[in-house]
């Protein structure tokens, strides 16, 4: 098939290519930089215990990875996220979804859902603990809350935009509710529904470590406190870097299933033949 | 999102009655008296469709034709189910349509097929799978694809597809299951003049084979005498029918040279002399006449 963009490519891809290389390198150098200069001005400008230094940051998390105390952390938090984030978009976007059916629930419930959504929900945290103790449950709970009203907001708003006579053509087409509701409305909602999914993962991690910076007896929120306590400075860096990669980790999942979910919307640069 | 049913006081037996003995048997649709009121925030009530009453018998190519905005797509979304009626009422074979009609296929003015869909399930969309089997719905989508000529586009996504593709396969995606009315809302509106042409050739062609009932809204005057069996002229707000032409042209029609063909010239007369009293009231109104013929 013909296509019309490969034939000038290579005089205008070249330049680029080496552009992004360029971009890489620079960037490269700046975050080298960065840690060179951490490295150095520890123990030197400044005290250590203030700001490590990367290479008491790298031995901690050897130490900490070895004693297994990293990953019995890790894990705990990892549980609280795993089952929090999970319930909060599902319930999130069924939510979403059942008020862009119905007018008369969204009239009702959306007065009330704004009014707690204008409540600084990390404010509530310590009342989860009063109701589910210091366990995994009051974070679940914390975690649940902040990426409930996220995936809700993106879903009803997607729902509120969508064209409605997709609906009309699909429902004129014979369309059965099961196939309305999955082969029409949550493809066409869909590009909203995985940006509320996206927004809300650092939220769920944030959810998590603020449950137990409150009160609680495990987890990377509780090392990251404990190591602060005693100024094991080189351990609070640990446990950030383990959160980092939690939500790195988590945003790489994300892409793929949007890559996936939204292919019907990337693969526009194709063939165009006209008539 | 249930619709209200079409019918208001008048009983079904006691209108049928007032019909005329010479009814044929063989209509499909009976549009009668019917009216359309909207309520509009800001001109208050506006009447789009006035007194409108129209029958289409199964098998017929009935043109709808007017300016912009004068009520002719509220009127197909009357058939369909799709819009409320204000007063009057629609029998679709015979029995008032309540709720969505989804006997009916409706092919919209922007293709709309499904972006999240590639070809083939657009196409097939409609076909029941408690109907058809898988391989009957497989031959069929098959079938119509290559009646299109869009094989070997069966599993592009519609952004893939160019504008007179995704028009065809907006097309056959209405006529694959066989409703035995389909209803066309200006769909080759945006289209350009040759695509236009081309698309209007295939579909008098399919239309041949396949003998379905269609009724095609349009504002272009030419379109609308090379396509029809008859013409259905409606006025500018409030929408009435002014006439219905009989189109006495001979099929199959070529569309390329349709200005050729005996009977254009004698029909495309009539429905111009139609709209230029139109206008002229229009123009005698002191309305902007260009606000209006080319708001579109």
């Amino acid at each position: 098939m013909p296509d019309s963009n490969s034939a000038g490519s290579p005089e205008v891809g070249r330049p680029y290519r080496a552009r992004g290389l360029w971009v890489n390198l620079v960037r490269l150098g700046v975050i080298g930089g960065f840690f060179l200069l951490w490295e150095i001005a520890s123990g030197r400008w400044i005290e250590p215990f203030l700001i490590s230094s990367p290479s008491r940051v790298f031995t901690s998390l050897i130490d900490n990875i070895q004693s297994g105390t990293l990953m019995e952390h890790s894990w705990v938090t990892f549980k609280e996220i795993g089952i929090g984030f999970p319930l909060g978009a599902l319930s999130g976007i069924a939510t979403g979804y059942l008020f862009g059916r119905s007018r008369t629930l969204a009239e009702i419930f959306e007065p009330i859902i704004m009014a707690i959504y204008g409540i600084p929900r990390t404010a509530l945290a310590p009342l989860f603990i009063v109701w589910l103790g210091i366990g995994i449950w009051s974070k679940v709970g914390v975690v649940f809350l902040l990426t409930f009203f996220l995936n809700f907001f993106n879903t009803y708003a997607g729902m509120k935009q969508m064209d409605q006579e997709y609906i009309d053509l699909a429902r004129l087409m014979g369309a059965s509710k099961w196939k309305l509701t999955f082969r029409v409305i949550f493809p066409a909602v869909s590009p909203y529904i995985l940006l509320g999914v996206k927004t809300s993962i650092p939220f769920a991690v944030i959810g998590a470590i603020v449950g137990e910076f409150i009160a609680a007896t495990e987890g990377i929120g509780f090392f990251i406190r404990l190591s602060a306590g005693v100024f094991k400075t080189a351990d609070v860096f640990v446990g950030i870097i383990v959160l980092m990669f939690m939500v790195i980790v988590m945003n790489k999942i994300a892409d793929l299933v949007e890559r996936r979910v939204l292919q019907w919307q990337t693969q526009t640069e194709h063939v165009q033949i006209q008539g | 999102m249930k619709q209200p049913a079409p019918e208001s006081g008048s009983e079904p037996i006691a209108a049928a009655a007032h019909r005329p003995a010479t009814s044929r048997n063989n209509v499909v649709i009976e549009v009668e008296r019917v009216s359309k009121t909207f309520e509009t925030p800001r001109q208050g009530k506006v009447v789009a469709l006035e007194d409108i009453t129209i029958d289409v018998s199964y098998g017929e190519f009935v043109t709808v034709v007017g300016p912009s905005g004068c009520g002719k797509s509220t009127l197909l979304r009357m058939i369909a189910g799709l819009t409320p009626l204000s007063a009057g009422k629609i029998l679709y074979q015979g029995e008032p349509v309540r709720g969505l009609n989804t006997k009916v296929g409706y092919v919209p003015q922007e293709s709309k097929l499904f972006p999240w869909l590639t070809l083939e399930e657009n196409v097939g969309f409609g076909l029941d799978p408690r109907r058809y089997s898988r391989k009957e719905r497989e031959d069929r989508t098959h079938n119509f694809i290559k009646l299109a000529g869009l094989e070997g586009f069966e599993k592009h996504y519609p952004s893939q597809l160019s504008g007179g593709m995704a028009k065809r396969a907006s097309i056959i995606r209405a006529l694959v299951y066989e409703p035995a009315v389909i209803l066309m809302d200006e769909p080759f509106g945006p289209l350009d003049a040759q695509t236009r042409m081309i698309l209007q050739d295939e579909l008098l062609k399919i239309w041949e084979q396949k003998r379905q009932t269609i009724v095609f809204v349009t504002h272009d005057l030419v379109e609308a005498v090379a396509l029809a069996d008859r013409v259905a002229i409606v006025t500018h707000r409030p929408g009435r029918i002014k006439d219905i032409l009989k189109v006495p042209m001979d099929r199959p029609r070529n569309i390329f040279e349709i200005h050729r063909q005996k009977g254009f010239d004698e029909a495309y007369g009539r429905l111009w002399n139609i709209f230029r009293h139109e206008l002229k009231i229009r123009l005698d109104q002191g309305q902007s006449l260009d606000s209006q013929t080319l708001s579109r």
